[in-house]
């Protein structure tokens, strides 16, 4: 593939429309400009997003509201124990022709739409859960050995409440390796809390301003796969998630200690394209070392299995990476300890 | 790629090539240092004592300077991993990094004015091992010879002891107890002693050494003796010399004059004082005329006489001082000079009118013998009773031996009812013999046959 670069009058179009959807975003949501970027960048990565969080945090607004920003379908799937995987995909029902002859006939399910919020996915059983591994992976649906594409673009974003843990069934890994990002929700603090109660009358949302068109969205989506990823930072995020692997040559110590299983290749992948999209958001045509930076938290802490070790050591994937990134050089130049590199 | 940037990232590889070389070879003279003075130290433990090429490792740092820049160039970091670190430490997101591949000018251009990066080397720990390790060859080169030495090739501190056995023999060959070349062999003997003596075997040097201080002290030895013995028969020769003098005065005959003066003669050639370690020189024409002499020559023989009592006592007190010979025997030689009072003797030569061959050898009156009950007593120092305290201690009464009473003869210990009463000892009473000091020893059985042998008794 020859390597080309966009210039600077391309891509601050797509650039422009890229902080306008943050714009949107951060007037309509109050108080979580990074957690926006964040899904955003997920969006642009076409990446599935699980969002971890107690209830009333303003995930179904979240994502209602890019819904209603980049016009997309918006569908939502309140999961629960007794849902069946047809609930989601859709099923095949006998109807009767206009020649009066009977067939099966396929209706949809709520998974054909462009943005799927799954609301307490942790609360669904297995089955169902395994359901939507062929819709995340392969953004299509396979019933009655008919495939069946979804409408593009395809996003799954998911929610989990972290308590209230009878009764669920947790996500298995194949599941939560199929999740781009694991965005934690956290509690936004007083002066966000005042200017909701002030600004908004019953929680109500205000509409968008500025909505994207369909034909912007694709004009983003080519931009992402222009963004060039330089050799370094390419040979960085494979070092890095080579060393989540305990054993491996740049592991850490608390890697080697609190790490069962280390991160995935398709959470190299994920970092990268990730990388891109951010790159992108702040309008830059090239990958750095601190689009990774920014990124690698997120589509790392839920990709990382820990030992019995770690939960007894009160460690958490976040601080591991958190760790990792700190110890790791980034250009792989090693120079001696007494050595330091400081801006100019 | 823009030339600004060119240029910061050419002068960071630089700057960083420099820094590692630098690095590498305070690194290489450290531990050069180090080795450099423990080989120093070795050499000079082990006999190398030229300093001069000891200091020829100086010269090395140059070619380790050159082996770091070369180690440095050949460790060199990639011209990319240089620039990416270029493009993180400036955060240029990349750009930097694409330049290396792609015509990025116009991103380039958009940057801020960026500046190479800075380099920071923490080098305190680096350059105080530096210094210490040249501070530790310096103290390696500037040792003191003493103090590198093994103990095995350290040289014994004789140094005292021979000094004062070289003032010993310089003395004896002063007073020409020793000859010239015997006195200069035994100085050589000392000097080489004192280069040769190694401290590992010093038991062949104290064996030489107590061979010459013995050899000293026996010809010191000699000498008093021979000095205390010539000294006794200068000072009888003197007392005889003063009689006659007297004598002549209080109207001596010719005959107990010549017999006296054959007494001087006889008593002065026994005397051989011309013979020995110490000679002495009596004028030869006195000694020629010692039957005819007159009251002048008297004096004068007088005079030599006493002239060589105090020359050998010179002498004998130059030994004394270098403490070649004992107190005791100066003390002696101090008291055989005196002159014992010649009047008697004069009085004797005065009166007798057939003296016996040898009237001067009379014991008693106005014999020379210095025994008997007619010697005079001599005091030297007598003991002072000046601060002296004494306590009076009154001895408690003992039983008269009259008023024992002989109750009976037994062969075993006595029994005493509890109304008798023990012998009092008086002073006596709970000392110990010997003051207490007495060792107790317990005999063993093979011993005791020896034990039993030595007390026997013949009778």
């Amino acid at each position: 593939m020859p390597e080309t670069i966009l210039k600077p009058e391309e891509l601050q179009p797509v650039t422009d429309l890229a902080r306008k959807t943050l714009e949107q975003l951060d007037r309509i949501l109050l108080g979580r400009k990074e957690l926006h970027r964040l899904v955003l960048i997920g969006v642009l990565s076409r990446g599935h997003i699980l969002l971890e969080g107690l209830p009333g945090l303003g995930k179904t607004a979240l994502v209602r509201t890019i819904g209603q920003i980049l016009k997309l379908d918006f569908k939502r799937i309140q999961f629960t124990p007794d849902l069946m995987p047809g609930d989601v995909l859709g099923s095949h029902i006998l109807q009767e022709t206009a020649s009066g002859k009977r067939e099966m006939v396929f209706q949809p399910g709520p998974v054909f739409t462009n943005i799927l919020l799954a609301d307490e996915i942790n609360r669904a059983s297995p089955k169902t859960q395994s359901a939507m591994l062929e819709t995340m992976q392969e953004n299509s649906v396979t019933l009655l050995g008919t495939t069946r594409e979804l409408p593009q673009p395809f996003f799954v974003l998911a929610s989990q409440n972290p308590i209230e843990l009878e009764g669920t069934y947790p996500l298995p890994e194949a599941q939560l390796d199929r999740f781009l990002f694991r965005v934690m929700f956290d509690n936004v603090d007083a002066d966000v809390l005042n200017q909701i109660i002030s600004e908004r009358r019953r929680g109500e949302l205000p509409p968008p301003t500025w909505q994207m068109e369909r034909a912007d969205l694709q004009a983003l989506f080519q931009a992402m796969g222009k963004i060039y990823l330089p050799k370094p930072v390419s040979h960085y995020i494979a070092r890095l998630v080579s060393a989540t692997h305990p054993g491996a040559a740049e592991a850490t110590g608390p890697v080697n200690n609190y790490v069962s299983y280390g991160a995935s290749p398709r959470a190299a992948i994920a970092i990268a394209e990730a990388a891109r999209a951010n790159a992108l958001v702040a309008g830059r045509p090239s990958v750095g070392f601190e689009d990774v930076k920014i990124v690698a938290p997120p589509v790392l802490n839920h990709r990382l299995i820990l030992n019995y070790q770690a939960r007894f050591d009160r460690m958490t994937p976040s601080r591991l990476v958190g760790e990792l990134l700190n110890q790791l050089d980034e250009t792989g130049l090693n120079l001696p300890k007494d050595v330091v590199l400081a801006n100019a | 790629m823009n030339s600004s940037h060119a240029n910061a990232l050419q002068s960071f590889a630089r700057n960083l090539q420099w820094l590692l070389t630098l690095r590498l070879a305070v690194q290489l003279a450290t531990v050069w240092f180090f080795t450099w003075g423990v080989v120093v130290l070795a050499l000079r433990i082990f006999g190398v004592q030229n300093i001069y090429w000891l200091t020829m490792g100086l010269p090395a740092v140059a070619p380790l300077a050159l082996l770091a820049a070369w180690r440095a160039k050949k460790q060199r970091a990639p011209l990319t991993k240089i620039r990416a670190s270029y493009d993180r430490i400036n955060t240029c997101g990349g750009i930097v990094m694409a330049a290396e591949t792609l015509d990025v000018d116009e991103w380039l251009a958009q940057l801020p004015g960026i500046a190479a990066p800075k380099l920071r080397w923490h080098n305190r720990r680096a350059f105080l091992m530096l210094s210490a390790s040249a501070v530790f060859v310096m103290i390696t080169l500037l040792l003191p010879n003493r103090l590198t030495h093994f103990p095995g090739h350290r040289p014994l501190e004789i140094g005292q002891i021979v000094g004062q056995l070289q003032a010993e023999v310089k003395v004896l060959a002063q007073e020409k107890i020793i000859d010239a070349p015997r006195a200069a062999e035994l100085q050589k003997q000392l000097s080489q002693l004192q280069d040769d003596s190694l401290g590992y075997d010093p038991g062949k040097t104290w064996e030489a050494l107590d061979h010459i201080k013995q050899s000293d002290s026996d010809e010191a030895r000699q000498a008093a003796q021979e000095a205390l013995d010539k000294t006794t028969s200068l000072a009888e020769a003197e007392t005889l010399a003063k009689a006659m003098e007297q004598a002549s005065d209080s109207g001596m005959n010719a005959t107990t004059a010549s017999q006296a003066a054959q007494d001087l003669a006889s008593m002065l050639s026994a005397a051989k004082l011309e013979n020995g370690l110490l000679n002495v020189q009596i004028p030869p024409a006195l000694l020629a005329g010692l039957n005819g002499l007159n009251k002048e020559q008297l004096e004068k023989l007088l005079q030599g006489l006493e002239s060589n009592k105090g020359l050998l006592s010179m002498d004998i007190s130059n030994l004394a001082n270098l403490k070649m010979i004992d107190p005791a025997t100066l003390a002696n030689l101090q008291a055989a000079g005196i002159c014992d009072d010649p009047d008697a003797l004069a009085d004797y030569l005065s009166t007798c009118t057939n003296c016996s061959d040898e009237l001067c050898m009379h014991p008693g009156r106005g014999g020379l013998g210095r025994g008997g009950p007619g010697a005079p007593m001599t005091w030297s120092d007598g003991a002072s009773e000046k601060d002296l305290k004494f306590q009076e201690h009154s001895l408690p009464p003992t039983p008269h031996l009259s008023q024992a009473q002989l109750i009976g003869v037994g062969k075993a210990a006595p029994q005493l009812s509890g109304n008798d009463v023990s012998a009092q000892h008086g002073a006596l009473d709970n000392s110990a013999a010997g003051g207490g000091a007495a060792n107790a020893r317990v005999i063993l059985p093979e011993q005791r046959r020896a034990v039993q042998s030595y007390f026997k008794r013949d009778n």
